[in-house]
């Protein structure tokens, strides 16, 4: 078992000492909660990792990495923050293609700064929910002051990476 | 003040959702058996089981944390905390509240609507909603840590957690008027 699933049974081992010090009703409200997580997430999980398996199949070997791959640079970066901005549909569907092309060569960094701009920028989000709720110029305020996120983000990881021994978040 | 309750959950965008991933998984697997016949599909199951062996022995762990988390953390609580508070400390509790808000958008916007409401300026909710988006928990335990593994979603973390407060104090300065509704 990887060092960070270690950390996160530990951190789930002391989350249930906390829940059952506060008395069987949120234990009870806990667990239930879990199954009903568990209920949604495993039939997704049961389609979205053959999904992810094919396209990483079908993603050209080169393709990810020309695009994508550490050595792009500053331009893969803004590469992602681009397609991340505009890729549609909830996270089943987002990280599935993102799974593809990190196996396919991408660069973990570049990977990082998609990830953020697909849950920062969100297009799709935007036009759905924040602007017919929020109001337009308050979506348009949030989307402007996001804008550097995902690129600050890329360059966070990229740092944090070389301080990691290689191989420390592996594909 | 008092948020608005949560509305609860459409079973039917739930279950779209579904049928897209099963399309998507359909629709993939059709190209890579016309691409590279059977070879393909068994490379592509095979690719699968291994994400499933790393994803699997995590999951009920981070189910488990989620439910915690989300079961500590009420919308009356989230709503004490972020009043007017202005400065660096407003943002600062801003990204905290926003990073432990659980749901999807049906959830979050019309708090951050209640929390406008309420006297939080502009800074401080744009500083919840990207943390709700770019650093919310719940989603991180739940959909990147098991589907790309707990290292990268501790990278991607640990990488952005500072990003929210950064964009609300650009939000103050922007000539722009972020009025909400």
């Amino acid at each position: 078992m990887s060092a960070a699933a270690v950390i996160v049974w530990a951190a789930a081992l002391v989350a249930l000492a906390v829940v059952v010090r506060r008395g069987r009703p949120a234990l009870r409200a806990a667990a239930l909660q879990t199954g009903t997580s568990l209920r949604t997430v495993l039939p997704t999980l049961a389609l979205a990792l053959p999904a992810a398996g094919f396209l990483t199949v079908l993603v050209p070997d080169r393709f990810a990495a020309a695009l994508f791959g550490a050595e792009t640079g500053l331009a893969g970066h803004l590469l992602a923050t681009l397609v991340g901005a505009v890729l549609p549909g909830g996270p089943f569907v987002s990280f599935p293609v993102v799974l593809a092309l990190w196996q396919s060569g991408a660069g973990t960094a570049q990977m990082v700064t998609l990830i953020s701009a697909w849950s920062v920028l969100a297009v799709h989000r935007l036009v759905v929910w924040e602007g017919p709720l929020l109001g337009w110029r308050f979506a348009a305020l949030r989307l402007v002051a996001s804008l550097p996120l995902p690129l600050a983000s890329g360059l966070a990881a990229e740092a944090i990476l070389a301080l990691l021994p290689p191989g420390t978040v592996g594909r | 003040m008092r948020p608005p309750p949560s509305p609860p959950a459409r079973p039917s965008s739930r279950l779209a959702s579904l049928a897209f991933v099963a399309l998507l998984s359909l629709g993939s697997a059709t190209a890579c058996y016309l691409l590279r016949g059977t070879e393909g599909l068994r490379e592509g199951l095979a690719t699968a089981a291994d994400l499933a062996l790393a994803v699997l022995p995590v999951m009920v762990p981070a189910l488990f944390l989620a439910a915690v988390i989300q079961g500590g953390v009420g919308r009356e609580r989230i709503g004490r905390l972020l009043g007017a508070d202005s400065g660096l400390r407003g943002l600062l509790l801003a990204s905290a509240a926003g990073m432990a808000t659980p749901g999807g958008p049906m959830a979050a916007f019309p708090l951050v609507a209640a929390l406008a409401a309420g006297g939080a300026d502009r800074g401080a909710l744009v500083a919840y909603v990207s943390a709700w988006a770019l650093n919310g928990v719940s989603r991180i335990l739940v959909f990147e840590a098991p589907l790309l593994g707990p290292e990268f979603a501790l990278l991607r973390f640990a990488a952005s957690l500072p990003l929210p407060v950064l964009a609300g104090a650009l939000a103050r300065r922007l000539p722009l008027e972020g009025r909400v509704r």
